[in-house]
């Protein structure tokens, strides 16, 4: 049989509809989604019920928060880690997410799905738009899960609920702003390491647990850097939205978070063009 | 038109050739057995056509348009190394993913068609880590099938198979090309069964493309001989060589090449007290072919 060959290229649009149609389906299909929006309901819960409980010899210990609302956002911007306390928020989404995005793409790979895509896509942005894009969406579920974790579990040892809510709100957004930029940080970790399943999931885990971040810090509080210039990172953008943030907070998480998405997605279809995909 | 049109396409890996400057033409509508042993660059010149690998030069045409471009691209299907499934995933949520992926507009109608072409329509529901290697083969398939694709590269879609499985797998792709007038791309290790459905072969040796051949082409070349068992092997032997050209003692037989008249076999033998207990006449199969191709190309590596 002889058939007439049409090959009419499809539109930018209806590419990325069909990545993120599949994404979208495998993320809400598979149970890895799940999991992980129920640790980040459960560890937020968790760290506020143990930090009231008695230890052996009767005592109470020191409660870390003062505040329900600082189990979410920080009281004030912590560039600088001292405690546990300073970055167990919401701030943990993104290690989570860092995991999840590595466990999500590193199937990818694993099963040879990838294939598929690259064959029938041969844009590759396609392939890190729709994998940035779904991965973020994924860890702003992740935020409002910890939120009501957080919150339930507050309520439930007694901690104060006074805020400004309108700050609150901006921090808890821009959070969820901020898993744009994370999620492309950790697409274009996957993309470099995608052979290399572990080491996949330890840079991402690296990166999102602040054990890079640590060492940074640590810099910057012997170099007295700007808060300005902090702001231009990941990092820095996302301790910066807290309980006293205003709307200027939430301008510099939409930027930075794009601008990062942007800078991520180019470099990671970078390389994926140069490079052998799979 | 050609499906596939390949000019001096190379692909290194750590400084050693994979494909080396490689040609390749494949025409519409056929069924293309691409042969060569492990390591010759089957995979890696399929993995290139699909943009799984980049280049390090030549050109690559698919129905005369580049091969990045994105309309020719949508409309290849392939099947290398694996599936290429989620395994936790039902056979169904695998193909619904690629129905998604492709844009389909009937999604559970196109399952449908692909599972009844690849005989799994009962299967559907089934997970794919559950299923065996000639289903998981099969699915394969009707994931390259999906959205209606112009070309398919299946990279050793029989290896693994039983019998009844290579059958039913020959009859699919068969039924591909009449039916739905797709162009194939098939490479295999298990020669007798290519021969059974390649209208078109590519012999391919260390990376190099060392002939291209139409079944027809094949059939023409391929040569006939008289297979005949005696029991003075060699006295026989004697008496066939003054007679024909190339006799050879093969797998306890005594092979006359070239000739069609058995007849004349038998009566020379008769007339010299040599009566066969046995006459076969016989074709050179396209593994017979190949491996005195092999033969002959390690011949004149060594004398170079």
């Amino acid at each position: 049989m002889t058939r007439e060959l049409n090959f009419e290229s499809p539109s930018f649009a209806k590419r990325i509809k069909g990545m993120l149609g599949v994404d979208f389906y495998r993320l809400f299909h598979t149970p890895l989604f799940y999991i992980f929006l129920a640790i980040s309901a459960i560890i937020p819960a968790m760290v506020s019920a143990m930090t009231m409980m008695p230890d052996q010899s009767g005592n109470t210990m020191e409660p870390l928060y003062s505040n329900v609302w600082q189990i979410i956002a920080a009281s004030e911007p912590l560039y600088v880690i001292k405690g546990i306390a300073d970055y167990a928020n919401m701030n943990m989404v993104f290690i989570f997410g860092g995991i999840m995005v590595s466990i999500f793409i590193g199937h990818d790979y694993k099963s040879g799905y990838v294939k598929q895509l690259f064959t029938t896509h041969a844009k590759k942005q396609d392939y890190m738009m729709s994998k940035s894009l779904v991965c973020a969406f994924a860890m702003a579920c992740m935020c409002i899960t910890y939120l009501i974790g957080g919150t339930v579990g507050g309520l439930l040892v007694g901690y104060d609920t006074a805020v400004n809510v309108a700050s609150l709100i901006i921090a808890i957004l821009g959070k969820m702003i901020m898993s744009l930029g994370w999620a492309s940080l950790y697409t274009f970790l996957n993309i470099i390491f995608r052979r290399y399943f572990g080491i996949s999931i330890a840079s991402s885990f690296f990166f999102g647990t602040g054990i890079l971040i640590i060492g940074a810090a640590a810099i910057v509080e012997n170099l007295s850097i700007p808060t300005w210039f902090l702001n231009i990172f990941l990092y820095g953008s996302s301790v910066n939205a807290c309980l006293v943030s205003d709307i200027w907070s939430l301008v510099i998480c939409i930027a930075v978070s794009i601008a990062w998405a942007v800078i991520y997605n180019l470099l990671g279809t970078r390389i994926l063009y140069k490079s052998d995909v799979y | 038109m050609n499906a596939i049109e390949i000019r001096n396409l190379s692909k290194s890996f750590r400084g050693m050739y994979a494909v080396d400057h490689l040609n390749m033409t494949v025409p519409v509508g056929a069924i293309y057995g691409f042969i060569g042993e492990n390591g010759s660059g089957k995979s890696t010149t399929e993995k290139l056509i699909c943009g799984h690998l980049v280049p390090d030069e030549g050109e690559i045409k698919l129905f005369g348009r580049d091969y990045t471009d994105p309309g020719v691209r949508v409309r290849v299907g392939a099947l290398i190394e694996n599936a290429g499934c989620f395994p936790g995933s039902s056979v169904y949520q695998n193909l619904r993913m690629q129905t998604i992926n492709l844009g389909l507009e009937n999604p559970d109608e196109e399952i449908r068609r692909v599972l009844e072409i690849v005989r799994m329509e009962d299967n559907a529901h089934l997970k794919f880590k559950s299923c065996s290697l000639g289903m998981k083969q099969r699915i394969g398939i009707a994931m390259a099938l999906l959205g209606d694709p112009a070309l398919l590269i299946l990279d050793e879609p029989i290896n693994g198979l039983d019998t009844d499985g290579m059958r039913i797998m020959r009859e699919i792709l068969v039924d591909i090309t009449q039916k739905y007038g797709c162009t194939v791309l098939i490479s295999s290790h298990i020669l007798g069964e290519l021969e059974k459905i390649a209208t078109h072969y590519g012999i391919i040796r260390q990376g190099k493309m060392i002939m291209e051949l139409s079944a027809a082409e094949m059939d023409s070349r391929a040569q006939v001989f008289v297979s005949l068992k005696v029991r003075d092997m060699q006295g026989a032997k004697a008496v066939l060589k003054a007679n024909f050209d190339t006799i050879k003692e093969e797998e306890g037989y005594l092979r006359v090449y070239d000739v069609d008249d058995t007849a004349a076999n038998v009566e020379l033998l008769m007339k010299n007290g040599h009566a066969p207990s046995e006459i076969k006449k016989n074709k050179i199969g396209l593994e017979e072919y190949y491996i005195e191709l092999m033969s002959q190309t390690e011949t004149e590596k060594e004398e170079k």
